[in-house]
């Protein structure tokens, strides 16, 4: 039995704007706080590239906040409020920079966002309706007796729900404002972005489908494989607009766009060993995204370069960061024993014993395929870096490495995505139990 | 209670009394005057809602000596007395907030003329919402056509000229529809009493008589009472009217004056032409469906606006579709939702529109979007209201607009046909419409100072205190009407139990 959740005021007697830490929403909220530090900390000597800085701490900050709130919500009024919210305080990170580039990214941004949201708002209104409880319960609170006869508009309103919120998450075909959003932001808010406030998507996509309207009601369904096949189509076409993308930020952007759809894609299986990858891929995702973000503004900040052909010859420059980057790119795509392997191991095996047709064997073909185009969108940066030929001879002033703080950060994450990927099976087996006590 | 009884006739026979005096009256002895009645009748209407909570029944009272079936007559109800209220609040604040804009836009020896206007106007929406026959109906909606008109003009530039001569001509319209409508009604039941006449319509369609007539009065009821309240393709007098209009007069227009007409259609067909009859009946389906394009070419239009009352304006036609969407889905609920929104949007428009007065006010009197840029900081009380203006229409949760959006979707879930997929889409693309040219608005309102950037711009703590020590002497009334303003959309959006209670149960006892 779950705790009874903590109600700060009740706004209809039958909605309430509550609080509950379970297990789940204390592991999202503990990550975002680790990413949080380690990217303020990077920010606080990135932020001598830019101006405005109070403004940019303070939203900084308050989202995070809004995060805090969306972790901890105890039903989904109040995973939906934080969410909006959490949405109009990391526009202005967005628009930080105030160029005209910014100022449509942030409006893209935005629209996509609320657009989502008010999709997910249906959902909230339909369970409302349709729930014995409006908590958050492993299972699902549908009233069996309430929902006799609507099963159908039920599933269409979770399939829109789910697709709402995979706006925040990048899915198809909502995913547009990511590549738009990432290169204007500032380099440690493009790191948050993409590491952190794209899980709160996929956060709120996992409480919608395994705790309000329950596993059992969407498996085998249409819902299920629109769901999946969605996804699938957003992880290939992530990978594959990475490939031909020349900006590092919006390669970066795309690749997230491909990477969270693979988390997307476990929870979609509805069955615990997809759940627990994606669950890892998560904690995975994060590192390594924030860590490839990070080591993008490490460039920006010593050279101003922006696109991937400038990057040649950058290792003798920037050994370290690039170094750094490698260890990345190699937990990406996938390859033991970095942080990145196991998690797609474990989806491909919980894609592969779901018995859904035909998913259950193209799944792990396409997270195949991805995993070609991921290296082939990062090794070469830095394998160019490092050995960039005979012929190659360095333009423009050698800046030096970046400052040691900067460094230190994207090293500390380099370390953790080999520790994680070397002790990556205490974490898995954290998340198969988690997994175990939402499957009910 | 029995003193209580006199309160709906008092209602309406007080502000047309306080409205003669006023002809006489200098303009600040007039303003006083208007308040006090506004005020006294506030109290009266709560202490009369009140009773009907505690239980007392809803009555009928005849005005003058003619019963039933040749008399007039007034009836109160939980509903009644609950939007009475309403309409005397937020007139109250309305003309808080505008005063100043009333100095300048009317000029002080015409200021009374203004009074008398308001309150006649507010008498015959009191009148519509009390009124239980169509005689009174029919009177009471052109008084308030004419009144409207008046404090449309009594800002006198050419743009108020052009808007209240169309906003006559539609709206004389409509009143003409209204009357043929009630021709027709009291040719074929010979009554002009709503009961009365809901029970003669119920004969008719038992005997299978005059099918044919009765159903084109129903159409010119809804028709007409349609092309008064803006609903989509009969709005386009709205946003002329509504822009040109002085502050005050802008947020009485959108917030009230149309509310009262949709107040009556409700009313006709609840206690006119009856439940019996409505239920599943061709007209809501067509309300449904202009409500629903309504919600959605208001919000497009609003998009194309440079002018800060305009777009206000449109974003008013696209409220006014969700209304009646709600009356359209034809179940209790809709209509529950429907007098939902009418109250929300009643506060949220009216405090927009105060605020847009501000605005222009720190914008050197110009409504345009490149003279506004910066203007929320430059007042900053308007910007919050902004702010809190931009989440209700957007529907988070705290503010009012949410509260509608869950009564209007729980509504529209509650009939599973194409209804509810047609109401969930406007409501789902109309929401992202609404965001896109709030936000839009409120970024400029925040952004830039443009070209004027001022020298050792005070910051923090001392910023509010400058602002305050500048403003509080002279516009005490309209930082008061905005703050009181806020504090509903909070209390609706915090506490929206009681108010919507209080509509189910009044709907419940409306026939």
């Amino acid at each position: 039995m779950q705790e009874a959740p903590f109600v700060l005021l009740m706004l209809t007697d039958s909605l309430t704007l509550a609080f509950r830490a379970d297990v789940l929403g204390l592991a999202f909220l503990t990550l975002a706080l680790l990413m949080w530090t380690a990217v303020g900390i990077y920010a606080l000597r990135y932020k001598d590239h830019q101006e405005n800085n109070g403004r940019f701490f303070a939203f900084y900050l308050l989202t995070l906040v809004m995060l805090v709130g969306l972790s901890l919500a105890a039903n989904y009024v109040t995973m939906y409020l934080f969410f909006e919210m959490m949405t109009l305080c990391s526009v202005p990170l967005v628009l930080h920079n105030g160029s005209a580039e910014a100022s449509s990214a942030a409006k893209k941004y935005l629209f996509y966002s609320i657009f989502g949201a008010t999709l997910g708002l249906l959902g909230l209104f339909f369970i409302h309706a349709y729930s014995i409880s409006s908590d958050f319960l492993p299972g699902g609170v549908l009233d069996a007796a309430k929902i006799a006869g609507n099963e159908e508009m039920l599933r269409t309103i979770a399939f829109l729900a789910v697709m709402g919120f995979g706006a925040k998450a990048g899915l198809f075909p909502l995913h547009a404002w990511l590549p738009a959003a990432h290169p204007v932001a500032p380099s440690p808010a493009s790191a948050v972005l993409s590491g952190v406030i794209t899980k709160a998507g996929v956060f709120c996509i996992i409480r919608v489908i395994y705790f309000q309207f329950g596993a059992a009601f969407l498996r085998d369904t249409w819902v299920q494989r629109s769901w999946i096949a969605v996804a699938l189509l957003t992880i290939l076409m992530g990978s594959l607009m990475a490939f031909r993308e020349k900006r590092l930020k919006t390669r970066l952007a795309y690749s997230t766009v491909s990477q969270v759809s693979y988390i997307l894609l476990g929870l979609f299986f509805l069955n615990e060993a997809a759940f627990a990858g994606a669950l890892l891929h998560v904690l995975y995702h994060s590192i390594l995204k924030d860590g490839l973000f990070l080591s993008a503004g490490n460039i920006l900040y010593q050279t101003h370069l922006e696109n991937v052909e400038e990057l040649k010859g950058l290792g003798r420059q920037m050994p370290r960061t690039l170094g750094c980057f490698a260890i990345f790119s190699l937990g990406l795509t996938g390859i033991p024993p970095f942080a990145g392997f196991l998690s797609k191991w474990e989806l491909a095996a919980g894609a592969l014993s779901s018995g859904l047709l035909p998913y259950a064997w193209l799944a792990p073909a396409v997270l195949l395929i991805s995993a070609m185009l991921t290296a082939g969108y990062l090794f070469p940066i830095v394998i160019h870096g490092f050995f960039p030929g005979r012929a190659y001879r360095s333009e423009g002033p050698d800046t030096g490495e970046a400052p040691v703080a900067m460094v230190g950060v994207v090293g500390a994450l380099a370390a953790a995505t080999v520790v994680l990927g070397l002790f990556g099976a205490p974490i898995l087996k954290f998340f198969l139990d988690l997994a175990g006590t939402i499957f009910l | 209670m029995n003193l209580l009884y006199n309160v709906p006739a008092f209602s309406i026979l007080l502000p047309m009394l306080a409205g003669v005096i006023c002809l006489v009256l200098p303009a600040r002895a007039s303003r006083r005057l208007s308040n006090t009645v506004i005020v006294v009748l506030a109290l009266l209407s709560f202490l009369l809602l009140n009773s009907f909570l505690d239980g007392a029944p809803t009555f009928t009272y005849r005005m003058g000596h003619y019963g039933a079936p040749i008399g007039n007559e007034i009836r109160a109800g939980e509903l009644e007395s609950a939007m009475a209220m309403m309409f005397l609040v937020v007139m109250m604040l309305s003309l808080m907030g505008g005063r100043n804009h009333l100095r300048s836009d009317i000029g002080r020896s015409k200021v009374n003329l203004y009074y008398i206007s308001v309150l006649f106007l507010l008498s015959s929406m009191l009148a519509l919402t009390y009124t239980n026959d169509l005689f009174t109906a029919y009177v009471f909606v052109e008084i308030n056509t004419v009144t409207a008109c008046g404090i449309i003009i009594s800002k006198e530039d050419g743009y108020t000229l052009a808007a209240s001569m169309r906003y006559l001509i539609m709206s004389l319209l409509g009143s003409g529809l209204f009357l043929i409508g009630i021709c027709l009604v009291y040719g074929l039941t010979g009554h002009l009493l709503m009961p009365n006449i809901q029970e003669a319509v119920n004969q008719l369609v038992q005997n299978g008589h005059y099918q044919a007539p009765l159903q084109v009065t129903i159409a010119l009821f809804a028709v007409g009472l349609a092309l008064k309240s803006a609903l989509w393709p009969f709005h386009s007098w709205l946003p002329d009217a509504h822009s040109s209009a002085s502050a005050a007069s802008s947020a009485i227009l959108s917030g009230l004056v149309l509310k009262s007409f949709i107040f009556l259609m409700i009313k006709i067909f609840f206690r006119t032409v009856g439940p019996d009859v409505m239920t599943g009946h061709a007209i809501l389906n067509l309300l449904l469906v202009f409500g629903v394009l309504g919600m959605l070419l208001g919000s497009v239009n609003a998009l194309f606006e440079k002018d800060i009352k305009r777009m206000l304006a449109f974003s008013s036609v696209s409220q006014i579709g969700y209304i009646f969407c709600g009356i359209g889905l034809g179940t209790i609920a809709g209509v529950s939702a429907a007098l939902v929104q009418v109250v929300v949007h009643a506060v949220t428009k009216a405090m927009l529109f105060i605020a847009a007065g501000g605005l222009m006010d720190a914008s050197g009197g110009r409504k345009d979007f490149d003279a506004l840029q910066g203007a929320g900081k430059r007042d900053i009380v308007a910007g919050a209201a902004f702010v809190v203006g931009t989440m209700s229409m957007i529907g988070l949760p705290f503010f009012a607009g949410f509260i509608t959006k869950l009564t209007l979707v729980t509504a529209a879930a509650g009939t599973h046909d194409w209804r509810t997929y047609v109401s969930l889409a406007a409501i789902v693309v109309s929401t992202i419409l609404t965001a896109i040219y709030y936000i839009r608005v409120l970024s400029l309102l925040f952004g830039r100072n443009g070209s004027e950037e001022q020298d050792g711009e005070v910051r923090g703590r001392r910023f509010l205190s400058a602002y305050l020590r500048r403003h509080l002497s002279m516009d005490t009334e309209y930082i008061l009407a905005i703050l009181a303003f806020i504090g509903i959309n909070l209390w609706i959006g915090l506490r929206s139990d009681d108010l919507v209670d209080i509509i189910n149960a009044g709907l419940a006892t409306f026939q």
